[in-house]
Formats: structure tokens, sequence, C-alpha cells
């Protein structure tokens, strides 16, 4: 993070909307009295005080898992404030006063104009009214039934359903973080899409106004009722910073009969400067379960930024016929590491799954895709196609594959490819005779890489994704 | 909470209540055994929350009882006739990890031409070759039963081709069980210097159907240029365990071929560690499974390019019926400038059974940025367009079947150079087919 940001990041507030901000930050430490005082500061009801208890105890008993490959020194658990009301963050005059680079960044990205503005935390009633264009699309969503909150809000609002819901894809003792993110979250994002509608449009956490602080550890809940559908943008193309370093998030969904849930990610947040100092841990658990018939989750994740980047977008696919797919997008470069990938776990009959991932590694990073496609002995006729490629930039980074297939049911058809590829200095050089320069050359080889995963993405985001891939690995061909 | 006593009573049982092999002449022999034992003592038998060891459960082997046999065999060569192979002219016999010399048939040594001996006789003799690479390649330090071997280590084959070399015809080793119960450690050495050539033959037979372990360790080490043609049958009985670890070394442009068949065994693994060690090296490993009953088959393979212009090819399948559950696990490990490394693996499975079980895990770790690298898996069943085309043209649906079936695992015996023995083992495909 440049010093400018740095500075823009902690400045003090200074006009003064909180008057009381010290008693609103939790001391630092983790035991019960912290997640007590979280839900009460929250104004939770009973059974979510006792959902984070039981996550916590859960949490104690655990071990840090040691088995990927990504590397980072030991995390203080003890040493994270588990509560702090949102920051507001200094509102800026206008867009001379935000830092060059970002700018730089943006315009290298095609940010459109007015969201640059609200990106870079410029008074967004300065340039742009964009508090009545989410009220539209509230009114709009509300109109069809669509629920579309924070999770703090929904729990007050909707107990029922997020109380049926909250915990049944990602069990709170699933794994070490999703157990601590159990215990201690505290926002994230609530979406119910009741039965027979179909989404308006793409939601996105960025329409979706007093949450832009998402906080450290992030909840997502998504309810797709029988015939519904919807689509979900989580993140955008600019970097985001934020001086939380360690981020353990949780996303659930569930997608009913003839349920259909697409979840795409553009993840762009600090990845540490060049000698890999700073930067984000960012350890989420991302669960759908596909328990109707015809159900389908779809994954698309473009991950270009984190320090490290530890996930595995996965699909339950209980119900028969349900469809899971997995489109990934996964660059480090410099010293980040990224460990993703995803699980297609078969228990229904006629279960289809596609797995497709895309690793680019430069630098001194190192890139894993990881993934299981488990067929359960009930799961008869399922089928299975993964393809993972890797791409090699200088001969420093490293690019693993670790596919896990388990099949128990004969009737099953399960096929996985993987293959490296580099950009060759050949290809460069026929650009080049064609009067392409090395970085337009690289960024539409890249492109051609990743063409697979793009196409999955909705447009904006596809093309912002494209320019975003051609900057994140400017200057490491050549 | 019983697996820890049982644990620590097999190892016990196989490391203090047991006969030790007679000691060795050679001080530094007698040495790598005592440190094998202390490091066998201190590790554990895995268990199936070991990562390596995830899908394989061998908790049944802890059970049992297991001797190692001394006295020598009382059988004849017409008990052993029917495994001979007519193209071998050389053939050392094991009877439950014992040396048979009555049973072999070696050539008599002439000068400094090729040795191909009993390791625990051979040693003393050619201590100065063998020093350097016994238990160098495959180490004990961190696998249990790499080190109860190495703790046993006595007979075996030593193979040492010296340069230039060229043994043209195979050399056939026999191993055979006779007793139930008994545990063998086999131990083989094959050193072949620059340039020289040959192809060893590991074959795992038995006389008997009960149950007995088979614990085999064998290294290969190839100087540059040299050409080993590395063929591994198991057919142990149906209620034997086996396992079964190789590990080979290759220097510049030598070359290693290996194909290894899983035939037997109620709970079988193979450990096939090759290390590219040095500048054009090349290595092609075909695998095949056949498994039935309530059979597991376990194979993992590591193939580290650890120099650059390595080239890798690797075939391994699965044919699983009944409940039988098949395990493979290929590793190919491309490491820091490694560059030019050209590598490809394919682990194809086909599921009969309609409680067959595959786990397979193809595994790439690139470091190196200038390299061809590929690995495809599948599990399935027959294809079936390729059935219909068959039915078309007048077969049964159950032949059609079968036909297939042997098809694809005849792709991997095929590649075996030795006539009698491809179509012995074609038979026991076949054989195994002819269901209806």
């Amino acid at each position: 993070m440049s010093a400018v940001l740095q500075n823009l990041v902690n400045q003090p507030y200074k006009h003064g909307f909180v008057t009381d901000i010290e008693s609103d930050i939790a001391p630092k430490g983790l035991n019960e009295e912290t997640i007590r005082l979280i839900s009460a500061k929250k104004n939770e009801p009973e059974w979510l005080l006792a959902f984070r208890l039981g996550a916590y105890r859960k949490w104690l008993g655990m071990e840090e898992p040691k088995w990927s490959t990504v590397r980072y020194p030991e995390i203080d658990f003890q040493a994270i404030s588990y509560y702090s009301a949102p920051k507001p963050r200094k509102k800026l005059n206008s867009m001379d006063e935000v830092d060059p680079e970002l700018l730089r960044t943006f315009e290298k990205l095609g940010v459109p104009m007015h969201e640059r503005a609200a990106l870079a935390g410029v008074a967004v009633d300065v340039i742009f009214d964009s508090v009545s264009v989410a009220t539209t699309y509230k009114q709009k969503l509300a109109e069809v039934g669509i629920i579309f909150c924070s999770i703090s809000e929904a729990v007050h609002m909707h107990p029922d359903l997020v109380r049926q819901y909250l915990g049944t894809v990602v069990p709170v003792g699933d794994n070490y973080y999703a157990a601590l993110n159990s215990a201690v979250f505290t926002d994230g994002t609530f979406c119910f899409i009741p039965k027979g509608v179909r989404c308006p449009m793409d939601l996105s956490t960025y329409f979706r106004i007093n949450t832009e602080e998402s906080g450290q550890f992030e909840r997502t809940l998504i309810i797709a009722e029988e015939g519904a559908s919807v689509s979900y943008l989580e993140g955008c193309t600019a970097p985001r910073f934020d001086t939380n370093q360690l981020h353990a998030a949780v996303v659930e969904l569930v997608a009913l009969n003839d349920a259909d849930i697409k979840y795409s990610t553009v993840q762009n947040w600090y990845a540490g400067d060049e000698n890999g100092v700073g930067g984000i841990y960012n350890f989420v658990t991302k669960r759908g379960l596909a328990k109707g018939v015809n159900s389908r989750i779809s994954w698309t994740q473009v991950e270009t930024g984190s320090a490290i980047t530890w996930k595995y977008p996965s699909c339950v696919l209980l119900g028969e016929n349900s469809v899971g797919e997995f489109y990934s997008v996964a660059v480090t470069n410099h010293h980040q590491q990224a460990d993703t990938g995803t699980k297609m776990v078969h228990l229904g009959r006629n279960t289809r799954s596609t797995i497709v991932s895309k690793g680019i590694s430069a630098g001194h990073s190192h890139n894993s895709y990881r993934g299981l496609v488990r067929v359960a002995p009930t799961a008869a006729g399922a089928r299975n196609y993964s393809q993972c490629d890797s791409m090699l930039v200088g001969d420093a980074c490293s690019a693993n594959t670790f596919p896990y297939i388990q099949v128990r049911n004969h009737t099953a058809k399960v096929e996985h490819e993987a293959s490296t590829s580099k950009i060759g200095e050949d290809q460069l050089f026929y650009f080049a005779q064609r009067g392409i320069g090395n970085e337009e050359a690289v960024s539409m080889i890249i492109n051609g890489f990743c063409k697979d995963v793009f196409q999955q993405l909705p447009m904006e985001f596809a093309v912002e994704a494209t320019k975003l891939l051609g900057f994140k690995l400017e200057g490491s061909v050549g | 909470m019983g697996t820890v006593t049982v644990a620590g009573g097999y190892l016990e049982s196989l490391l203090q209540g047991q006969p030790r092999p007679p000691s060795s002449p050679l001080a530094w022999f007698n040495q790598l055994r005592a440190d094998a034992v202390e490091r066998a003592s201190a590790l554990k038998v895995p268990t199936t929350r070991d990562e390596e060891w995830r899908f394989t459960d061998i908790s049944p082997l802890l059970g049992l009882s297991f001797q190692p046999v001394s006295a020598g065999s009382a059988l004849d060569a017409a008990d052993v006739g029917r495994f001979h192979l007519k193209e071998a002219a050389i053939r050392l016999v094991f009877v439950d990890g014992v040396y048979a010399p009555a049973l072999s048939r070696r050539p008599e040594k002439v000068g400094t031409g090729p040795v191909v001996a009993n390791l625990s006789e051979a040693v003393v003799a050619h201590a100065t070759m063998v020093k350097p690479h016994l238990a160098r390649h495959a180490r004990f330090q961190d696998d249990v039963f790499t080190a109860v071997n190495t703790a046993f280590m006595h007979d075996g084959a030593l193979v040492f081709l010296p340069r230039g070399a060229a043994i043209r015809s195979p050399i056939h080793l026999l191993f055979i069980a006779s007793q139930k119960a008994a545990a063998s450690h086999p131990r083989c050495l094959v050193i072949a210097e620059a340039g020289s050539e040959a192809m060893v033959i590991e074959d795992y037979v038995t006389l008997q159907q009960e149950a007995y372990v088979n614990n085999a360790v064998t290294e290969i080490v190839l100087a540059d240029h040299a050409r080993i043609d590395h063929v591994r049958i198991q057919r142990d009985g149906i209620e034997a365990f086996h396992l079964g670890r190789c590990a080979v070394s290759l220097a510049r442009e030598s070359r290693y071929r290996s194909v290894a068949i899983a035939l037997g065994a109620r709970i079988s693994r193979y450990n096939l560690d090759t290390l590219l060690a040095a500048e054009g090296a090349e290595c092609t490993l075909d695998g095949l499974a056949l498994i039935t009953g309530r059979q597991l088959a376990d194979t993992h393979t590591c193939i580290d390019h650890a120099m650059p212009h390595g080239t890798s090819r690797q075939s391994h399948k699965c044919i699983v019926d009944d409940t039988a559950h098949a395990v493979f696990n290929g590793k190919i490990m491309v490491r820091t400038g490694a560059q030019h490394t050209d590598s490809s693996q394919s682990s194809r499975n086909l599921l009969l059974g309609a409680r067959a079980r595959v786990d397979t895990k193809p595994q790439l770790e690139i470091f190196a940025d200038d390299v061809k690298c590929a690995h495809g898996a599948t599990v399935g069943q027959l294809d079936s367009e390729e059935v219909f085309y068959l039915k078309s043209r007048g077969l049964t649906e159950t032949a059609a079947r079968n036909l297939l079936t042997y098809a694809f695992g005849a792709e991997i015996i095929d590649r075996i150079p030795v006539a009698s023995l491809k179509h012995r083992l074609e038979r026991t495909v076949l054989d195994h087919t002819q269901r209806s």
C-alpha cells in the first residue's frame, strides 16, 4: 500500500458524524465475553448468541489447518479486535483529492466515471447520486418480493428465514475459519428470492448502501426458493484497501427445486508490495447446497488480489439432476500465494458438474489448484468434467495441481485434464511483428487463456477483468 | 485406541520377538540394519489419517502375526516349473524371502562381467560397489515399511552391470510364497553402470491362499546412458498383504521403463519413486491394477524432474470389479531450473462392480516455466457406443463387454517386452473378464 493511501485510510476522522468511537471498539482478544458483547451490540436474539457460542466452543477444540501449500506467519487470534462500529471514511470533496496512483488504476481498468468516485471514497452526493440509484433498485426488488439487505438487518426483520438456513450449508464446526466466522461474524449480505421469482437485475454489494465496509468476518446467505433465480456479484475490479489482515468470510447458498444461483466474485484486495510485505489473508469458506431437483449453483471467480487466497467454493449436489459449476481464474504475482479450487460432492442421481480453472503465476508467487470430485454411492449417473490449466510467467514461480477424484458409483463418469503452458517468446514475437506491443500482447494471450471463464462473467465485469489481468501482470513478461 | 496397542504389537512382533537375519561380516551392513531397527521403532504404522495412506486402511494387517522364515524351502523344481519364463536365461528364486539356489539358474561370473547374485552373499564380494547405493535411494527414514525391510535385509537380488555391459535375456527374479503367516522382506539392488542395459522382471507368486506379508524394496541406479527395463508382476495370494517400494535414480541420458501389474493380494501398496537426477533422463511408467472381490490395490508414484530436459510418460489403468477399491496417486514434480521438461500422465479407471470404488489423484507440482506438462484422469464404465458397435457386429452384450474390458487392460500388458509373460498375463485378464 502506498504511503499516501496508508495515510488516507488511517487518517483520523475529522468531520464528526460519530461522536463516541472509542466505546464502539471491542478490546482485543477473543473469549465468550467478546462474543456476548458483539451479540449485545447488535441487539441479537438469544438463538443467534447460542449459535455464536456453540461455534466458539467448537473453534476452541479445533486446530489451525496446516495441510495446504500456503505459508504465513502464525496468526495471533488474541491480537484482533473482533468488533468495531463501521468506520466512517473521510469523504473527499472532489476527484482532485484522490491519490493519483488509484486514479491511474481506474483508468487502466476502465471503471466507469461515477463508480471511480464512489470507490475512491469521494462523497457520492458531490458527483453522483448513488443513494437514489440504490433506493430505486431496492424498490424494484421489493415489488417482486426479494429480500436483499445486510444480514444484521435480516436477523431482525426476517429472523425465521435466517434461523432456518444459517449454518445449514457450512456447519459451525466445518473448519477452523468457518467456526471462527460463525462465532464472531459482524455483517454481510442476506438475500432471499421467493418462489418462482427471477431476479430482475444482477445483485451486487455495490448497491447495498451502508455496508461498503463489509468487515473482516463477513457472512453471506443467499436462498433461492423453488423456481427462483438470481445472479449475485461480489467485490469489484478496483483495488480494495483494508487495514484488517485476516479475512475469514463464509458464504452459504441454498437452491431449492429448479432454482438457479449464479455467484460471481472479482477479488482484488491488497496483495502486499513487490517484496511480499503486507497484504490480506483471504481464508474463505464458500459452499452452495443444490438441495432441490434440477437446481443449479454456479461459481465464477476472478482472484487477483490478497497476499494469500485460500478458498474452495463448493457445490453439494443433493437434488436429483442438480448442476454445479465452477469457473475460476486465479492470478498471482510477486510473492502472492493462492490455494484455490472447488469441491463437487455428488449425492443425488444424475447430478452434473463442470470445473474450469485457469491459474496464472508470475514473479515469485505460488498458485495451486486443489479440487475434489466425489461421487457417492447414491449418485447414479453422475457426470463431471474438469479442466485446469496453469500458465507460468517467469522461472521463479510455481503452479501445482492437486485434483482428488473419488468415485464410488460405477455408473458415474468423471474426466479430468490439466495442462501447463507459458507465454512463449515466439508468441510475443509474432504479436510484435504485427505491431502489437508486449503489454497488449500479454493481455491478449491471457484473455484467450481465460476466455472460458470470462464468458461466464456479467459483461461489464468481464471487460474489467480482462484489463485487470493485464494490469496485474504488467512488467512480468519481457 | 485399540489400534495403538495392536500397531505396537505388530511392529514389536516384527522387530523384537523374531529371529533376526544372521549378521553380516560387513560392519556397515549390520549398522544399516541397526539404524533401520531404531528408525522403525520410532515410526508409527500409518493410518488413514496420514495423507499418504488416506484411502488405504492397512489395519487388517496389524491384527495378524507374521514370522520371517529362516529355514530353506523344501520345494523342488516341479513345484515352481510353471512360473518359469522360457525367455529368461537367468533366474533367481526366493521362497518366502529366502534364496533357493537349487531352484535358481544363474551364469557363472566371468572376470569383471555382470553380476546377478543373491544379495546377502554377493554384498561381501562387491561391497565397494554396493555400499554407495544400498539404502541410499529407498530411504527408510520416513517410511516404516522400508525401515522394516532394511532391518531384515538379507536375501534378495543384486544385479550389477559394468560399463557398457548388456544382458540380452531377461533377468527373472521369482518370489514364491509357500507358507502361511510368513513375512518376507526381499531386497533388490540393480546398479547399471554407464551405457549398460538389462531387463529385470520382479515376479511375486504364491503356492497357497492364506495370509502372508510381502514387504519388498528395490533400488535401481542408472548411470549415464544406461537402460533398464523393469517389469513387476504382483500375483500374490488373495489373502496376502503386499507392500512394495521401488526407488529409481536416473543419470544423464539414461532411460528407465517400468510396467507394474497388480493382480493379487487382499491389500497391496506399491510406491514407485523415480528421480531424474541429471539432464536428458527419460522414464516411462506403466501400470495396471486388475482387482476384484474385496481387494484393494494402491499405487503411489512420484516422478521427480530435478534437472532440465527430462522426459516422463506415465499411463496407469485400473479395472475394478465387485467391491474392490483402487487407489492411484501420481505425483509429478518439476523442480526449479528443470526447464524443457516434457511430462505427461494419464490415470484411467474402469468401474465394473456396482460397489467398486476408485480414488485417484494425479498431481502436478511445477516450479519452472518452460515446460510441457499435462495430465488426465477418467473414471467410468465402458462406453455404451463401443458396446453398441460390437453388438451391431453380432457379439452378445456380455461378449462385447468382455472384449472391451480385455482391450482396456491389454494396452498396458502389451508393453511388456517378454512374449511368454505377456501371453500369460493376457490369459489372466481374459479369464478375469469372462463373466456372464
